[in-house]
């Protein structure tokens, strides 16, 4: 027993100690380390520290490595790496500190000689001093220059620098500016202007010498200035702060004027344009656009010398580009040169797009179309955000755009969106529908239409109507035992005037008031109906290309005064397979009424199939459903309570 | 070690063939064995050491491609070792394939079906705007392009390793891979007019892809500052100097103004580092700067500025020198610090004053201490003070003044010169150089600081020193073009051209200059190059600037060979001021067997030397010399050999010869390692075993 136990033990032992993964590259390290081949040493010292990240005994031996090579950046980042993994090392941080002293980074040096020499460390006290000896009279001294030579440039960018680096940061700031006022055309001093204004945590501040840094002359400071930005684009407020700073940058100034035009601003736009044609009378492309805002709200006056000057200006392209942009004044937003940022903006709205966020992809679809106000795949993707965000008018200007792609399929996708919204934002729309069907049961072709003409008002939630319907059927009247003869339906054409809702969420509402006309002559009643009506659709619906299952419903409630003031409520409901131009399916139909007519209460059920012939100049939609009903209310039915019919029939609608 | 450039078979080449290889189906020549023993003897040297040595642009522009690749040495030369194809030129992809194998290296710019054949495809995906690069060798160097560009997406071939990227999405912008023996290099754009506008670390790819330079040069001088190098292995940096091409360091002597036996000790090291290393190490003196003690201990002795405030101006703080008793006191520190350590010589740099925003800004202008005041006044009746007072003086009044100052400036420097003359007598091994801001090319350099070159040159019919030229802060953002031209303007100032040198700053420069904001890649090679080409010496300043990926370049960069062709089955070199070329074996140089080689380098003198490949190892050899090498020869036991050099010379030898004779007497060898030191001069040493 004890000998099992001992077994047990011995080889838990064994287990316990799992040998250092990072031996063998430590090995392999310090064995370099002594042959002083140091670049091996280096590598395999990286390669151990992978292994295991969280040893800062590792950290230093890489950082003394590196010393010898003269790597002292690299050095100082792994000090750095093991002050932060055993803080109470003040070995460490001594070594880290001389090493940002060393490689201009005095202010962190001084910060942790300053807590350490706190401490009572004579030897931080002693290179504390050291540093902030000559920054302090440095201060000194170039502080009396100023007052001697107060326009000195380099004495306030010296006193700044020294200013910064003492952690007197509030100085630092008031010198960069006023060098930056004395020598704007030295551009990193916005840099230094926005490090410092971070450093104090005012970042508004810093966001706007940055912004004016990251845009005008001196490539180097934007692209500096762009990497400490953050991804966002900038707010409008954010570019006139940067602007404040920098009132020259004609660079940003043109930008905000650009973005003024995109957020539909064009007073604003148009003040921005004038102060860079104002200030850089060459700069045709803004004279341009400065013109076409005036021509757009009908200054032509304003507008003409200005697209005159681009028209006489030498640039044939831009000209070109004026004479259309007169018809469609978004293409002169095209920049000369399409920027880094056009694809990353499209793709980032593409990527909200997908995940539902609306306004940031609009947001993003609009940064990538200024970039590039050709890129019709942006104008489309720009149609369905505004179209998910429920905003038509815009969609439809923007698939009206995307319909001039010389791409065919965006050319076709965004024709087919805009025909279907386009007469959503007419001011007046008409609406036709026929519905002709024979029903086996009646052995009799009804016909259902209606004409009916909306006008479109500010109020977007409301639409006034005119209709004409007609109801019908070409059998007139049955004769059934006992009851005389029993008209199948009524035939009437229906004059009225109604409001209706807009769509919400599948809903709508109406109501209209009109005259029924029957059709013996002289038959006026008066007609007044309304109710809400709700159609939903899930899944493949019967559109071009689609395929797989879906379901539908069409739910109708409705008064009608003629019938007795009667309120139905109508449900019919399909759920099956598209496949193609083809729906099958199975029907569950129900209809009651608030008065209990039993021709009113009935439930049906029943397969079906619907079907349009593609490419068919007209777009028909024909249906067959054979279905199998009964009534609910049998009070006072002449008929058996349960049925069968086949309902053959013809959908034909179209809106101008 | 395979090569790119090896041959398939020993060729026997011809005037007109390429010089490492063979065209292909020339058929061997077996005419006799010697022949034979000849051609595998001279394929066993070329082979291994296997240089390219030409380049080709095909099409009617070649743009700056000639620029980028004579900058490492190679010259221009159809059908070319390196085959550049740029944009827009038809190429056959069969011909390309063929060169490739046979161990051309291809160069390809942008798109083309070339390109394509390659693997390097233009994706319909959007293009990018390319603004920043990063390149493999230098991940946070920002390498930002002054005007985007437009750039397609390309994929590129699985074997391919790309060298630079967009900085942003990482679209790939220049890469290869090898083939066979030679290699493909692509480059989504081309290089820009100056050859390094978009691509800085073209050179080093090449290398990457296994090119070796064809030449190589340790005549470089380096700026030295021990402040950045306090805890280096000085071993290790002593070698990599010398690798990179540096024969003299000038080392920051004002560290060891005062007597310190932990600094002291460090800079014994570092001078026997440098000197078993064959580099030679001068004192480095920045006067009116003394030190930060001298500075502390002499607040009496400070220099003013115009707000007659103490001059402590950037790193330099400043003493009057005019004082005598100042002069004195630094003139016995200097003769101190040259005295206690073995310097090679002195250099006096940048004696004269501050600044260079001139007139314009008073808090940085000097001299203004009592002393400049008091002789001003008394020779012109004003105080200069009265130049930025209310009354502002007329032109003529700071005419008056600038020139007092450039003479000033003149006086002090000969003093300077007359004290080192001095101490030479004691030391007469010390060579002296003199750094002097150029101010003929850069006229504004007079008024701003006093700098007068012409007021000094005649100086050097007197007094023995280089004059080296310093590039003014002005005109760094300017390309390598300048060189010959300001070369152009001190011809006519001294007969003694030998005598100049130019100083090259890598440094950030406050311009705004781009790729990057120092000088590195194709940008330093042609600096340096052009430099090479147009001075005897140059210098760089300074070696703790020059990054890592231009230091196995730089080298090349400074080599400077007129001609390098096979002639008759040998290859003849001519060069300005003597050229390594890369050589393993035994050698004979103009048909003698040659005893100035290392394995890896035949070093020759300067003017044209034929060399072939030689079956005779010889019992001593030279590997390494720091001077100007002027003959050598095998003698019967030993060698021997003739040189120059305005410092002492360093010979490093195999092993420690048995006796050593300098111009027919024998001297006692004076050794650091196996290195042999000699007298500055003109010599003839002879070696025996």
């Amino acid at each position: 027993m004890i000998g099992i136990i001992l077994v047990a033990l011995t080889a838990a032992l064994a287990a316990a100690q799992t040998p250092d993964p990072a031996y063998a590259p430590l090995q392999k390290a310090y064995d370099a380390l002594r042959a002083k081949d140091y670049d091996r040493a280096v590598d395999a010292f990286q390669q151990a520290i992978k292994i295991s990240p969280d040893r800062p005994a590792m950290r230093k031996d890489l950082a003394y490595t590196l010393l010898k090579i003269g790597e002292n950046e690299a050095a100082r980042d792994q000090f750095a790496e093991a002050m932060r993994l055993d803080p109470r090392d003040d070995h460490v941080a001594f070594e880290y500190a001389f090493l940002c002293y060393e490689t201009k980074q005095q202010a962190i040096a001084r910060r942790i000689f300053d807590r350490i020499r706190k401490m009572g460390n004579t030897t931080a006290a002693d290179a504390f001093e050291n540093i902030d000896r000559p920054l302090r009279e440095g201060i000194a001294r170039w502080t009396d220059a100023l007052k001697m030579s107060p326009d000195n440039f380099s004495a306030h960018e010296e006193l700044a620098r020294l200013a910064e680096q003492r952690d007197e940061l509030s100085l630092a700031a008031d010198h960069y500016r006023k060098a930056w006022t004395l020598r704007p055309d030295r551009r990193s001093l916005l840099l230094d202007l926005g490090r410092v204004f971070h450093e104090m945590s005012r970042n508004e501040e810093a966001q706007a010498a940055l912004l004016a840094a990251s845009r005008g002359a001196e490539p180097r400071v934007a692209e500096q200035a762009r990497e400490l930005l953050p991804k966002r684009y900038p707010y409008v407020y954010e570019f006139h702060r940067a602007l404040a700073l920098d009132p020259r940058n004609l660079e940003l100034r043109r930008e905000l004027a650009y973005l003024h035009i995109e957020m539909k601003n064009r007073a604003d736009a148009e003040k921005e344009f004038r102060i860079v044609v104002d200030s850089a009378p060459n700069d045709l492309l803004s004279v341009a656009q400065l013109g076409l805002l005036h021509w757009t709200r009908g200054d032509q006056e304003g507008a003409l010398p200005l697209l005159q000057r681009v028209l006489s200006g030498g640039d044939l392209e831009l000209a070109e580009r004026v004479r259309t942009a007169m018809k469609t004044p978004e293409s002169l937003q095209r920049r000369e040169t399409k920027s880094a940022g056009s694809d990353q903006a499209r793709l980032l709205g593409e990527k909200s797009l997908e995940k539902g966020y609306l306004q940031d992809a609009l947001k993003y679809f609009r940064i990538a179309h200024e970039n590039d106000a050709q890129d019709y795949g942006v104008m489309l993707k720009l149609g369905w955000t505004y179209n998910m965000l429920k905003d038509d008018q815009e969609a439809v200007r923007w698939f009206a755009l995307a319909r001039q792609s010389p791409d065919p399929s965006i050319a076709s996708e965004a024709s087919r969106a805009w025909r279907n919204l386009q007469p959503d934002t007419e001011r007046f729309r008409t609406t036709v529908w026929v519905f002709p069907v024979f029903s086996t049961r009646w052995n009799d072709l009804f016909a259902y239409a209606q004409a009916k003409t909306e006008l479109r008002l500010a109020n977007p939630w409301l639409r006034p109507y005119l209709s004409v319907r007609l109801v019908g059927d070409s059998r007139g009247a049955v004769d059934l035992a006992n009851y005389g003869p029993q008209y199948l339906s009524e035939r009437s054409v229906i004059l009225a005037a109604g409001v209706a809702t807009k769509a919400f969420h599948g809903a709508t509402g109406w109501f209209e008031a009109g005259e029924s006309l029957r059709s013996n002559p002289g038959h006026v009643l008066p007609d007044y109906r309304g109710g809400v009506s709700y159609l939903k659709g899930f899944g493949q619906l019967l559109t071009k290309g689609a395929h797989g299952a879906f379901a539908e419903t069409n739910d109708d409630g409705i008064y009608v005064s003629r019938f007795n003031k009667d309120t139905l409520l109508y449900s019919q409901n399909r759920a099956g397979f598209t496949l193609r131009n083809t729906q099958l399916y199975w029907n569950a139909n129900a209809t009651v009424d608030m008065q209990g007519q039993y021709w009113a209460n009935t439930v049906e059920t029943g397969p079906g199939i619907k079907f349009k012939f593609e490419g068919a100049r007209v777009p028909l939609l024909f249906s067959l459903n054979l279905l199998r009903g009964a009534y609910l209310i049998n009070q006072g039915n002449p008929r058996a309570p349960n049925f069968n019919d086949l309902r053959i029939g013809v959908w034909y609608a179209f809106t101008h | 070690m395979p090569s790119l450039t090896k041959p398939n078979f020993p060729p026997p080449p011809t005037k007109s063939d390429s010089l490492w290889r063979a065209p292909p189906g020339v058929p061997r020549r077996h005419s006799c064995r010697r022949c034979n023993l000849f051609t595998i003897l001279l394929a066993a040297s070329l082979a291994n050491a296997a240089p390219t040595l030409s380049f080709h642009v095909m099409g009617s522009d070649p743009g700056s491609w000639p620029a980028i690749l004579s900058s490492i040495g190679l010259s221009a030369s159809a059908p070319g070792d390196v085959l550049v194809i740029p944009t827009g030129t038809q190429a056959s992809f069969e011909e390309c394939q063929s060169r490739i194998e046979r161990g051309a290296v291809l160069i390809i710019e942008g798109q083309s079906p070339l390109a394509e054949s390659f693997g390097f495809h233009a994706t319909t995906k959007p293009h990018v705007i390319v603004r920043s690069v990063e390149d493999v060798r230098s991940p946070k160097l920002p390498i930002v392009w002054e005007k985007p560009l437009d750039v397609p997406v390309f994929e590129i071939p699985k074997e391919a390793r790309v060298f630079a990227a967009e900085r942003w999405q990482g679209v790939p912008l220049m890469a290869g891979f090898k083939r066979a023996k030679g290699a493909v290099l692509w480059i989504a754009a081309s290089p820009g007019p100056y050859g390094y506008e978009r691509f800085p670390y073209i050179p080093q790819a090449l290398t990457d892809l296994g090119l070796e330079a064809p030449f190589r040069s340790e005549r470089l001088w380096a700026f030295f500052d021990s402040a950045y190098r306090s805890r280096v292995d000085i071993d290790y940096f002593a070698a990599r100097w010398k690798a990179s091409g540096i024969g003299a360091l000038h080392v920051a002597a004002w560290h060891y103004w005062e007597r310190d036996p932990q600094a002291d000790d460090y800079l014994r090291k570092l001078i026997e580092a440098c000197h078993r290393n064959g580099i030679v190490v001068y004192a480095w003196l920045e006067l009116p700067h003394v030190s930060e003690k001298f500075w502390d201990q002499h607040p009496e002795w400070r220099e003013k500025t115009a707000l007659l405030q103490d001059a402590q101006l950037d790193w330099r703080k400043l003493m009057n020198l005019t004082n005598r008793a100042a002069f004195a006191e630094v003139s016995k520190g200097a003769r101190d610090l040259i005295g206690r350590f073995d310097w090679d010589g002195v250099n006096l740099a940048e004696l004269y004053f501050e600044s260079l925003e001139g007139f314009s800004n008073p808090a940085r202008m000097t001299p203004f201490n009592d002393d400049v005041r008091a002789g001003f006044r008394l020779k012109s009746g004003f105080d200069p003070i009265e130049l930025w007072s209310i009354k502002a003086k007329q032109a003529s009044e700071i005419a008056q003044f600038v020139d007092f100052r450039a003479d000033l400036a003149r006086r002090q420097q000969a003093e300077w010169l007359a004290q080192i003359d001095d101490i030479r007598k004691t030391k007469p091994h010390l060579d002296l150089a003199l750094t002097h801001v150029d101010d003929r090319f850069d006229t504004t350099m007079h008024e701003k600081i006093g700098a007068d070159a012409s007021r000094l040159l005649p100086m050097l019919s007197s007094h023995d020193f280089t004059f080296l030229i310093e590039d003014p802060a002005t005109i760094w953002n300017l390309g390598p073009q300048r060189y010959p031209q300001i070369a152009a303007r001190y011809a006519g100032l001294t007969p003694s051209q030998d005598k100049l040198a130019i100083d090259i700053n890598v440094v950030e420069r406050y311009q705004d200059v781009y790729p990057t904001k120092q000088q590195t890649g194709t940008e330093l090679f042609e600096l340096v190059h052009t430099a090479s080409a147009s001075f005897p010496r140059v210098a760089l300043y300074f070696e703790n600037s020059i990054l890592p990926p231009d230091l196995a370049l730089l080298s090349a960069a400074a080599s400077s060979v007129d001609r390098a062709e096979m002639v008759g089955g040998k290859l003849v070199v001519e060069s300005r001021r003597g050229a390594g070329i890369p050589w393993q074996g035994p050698a004979l140089v103009d048909g003698r067997p040659w005893p100035v080689l290392n394995g890896k380098t035949l070093w020759l003198p300067r003017g044209p030397h034929s060399v072939e490949p030689s079956a005779k190892p010889i019992t001593l050899e030279i590997l390494d010399f720091n001077g100007d090498l002027k003959s050598a020869k095998v003698i019967s036991n030993g060698l021997e050999f003739a040189y120059q050099s305005s410092a002492r010379a360093l010979a490093t030898l195999e092993h420690a010869p048995g006796k050593v004779e300098i111009d027919g007497a024998e001297v006692k060898p004076e050794l650091a390692g196996n290195v042999l030191i000699l007298p500055r001069g003109q010599h003839l040493v002879t070696l025996t075993n």
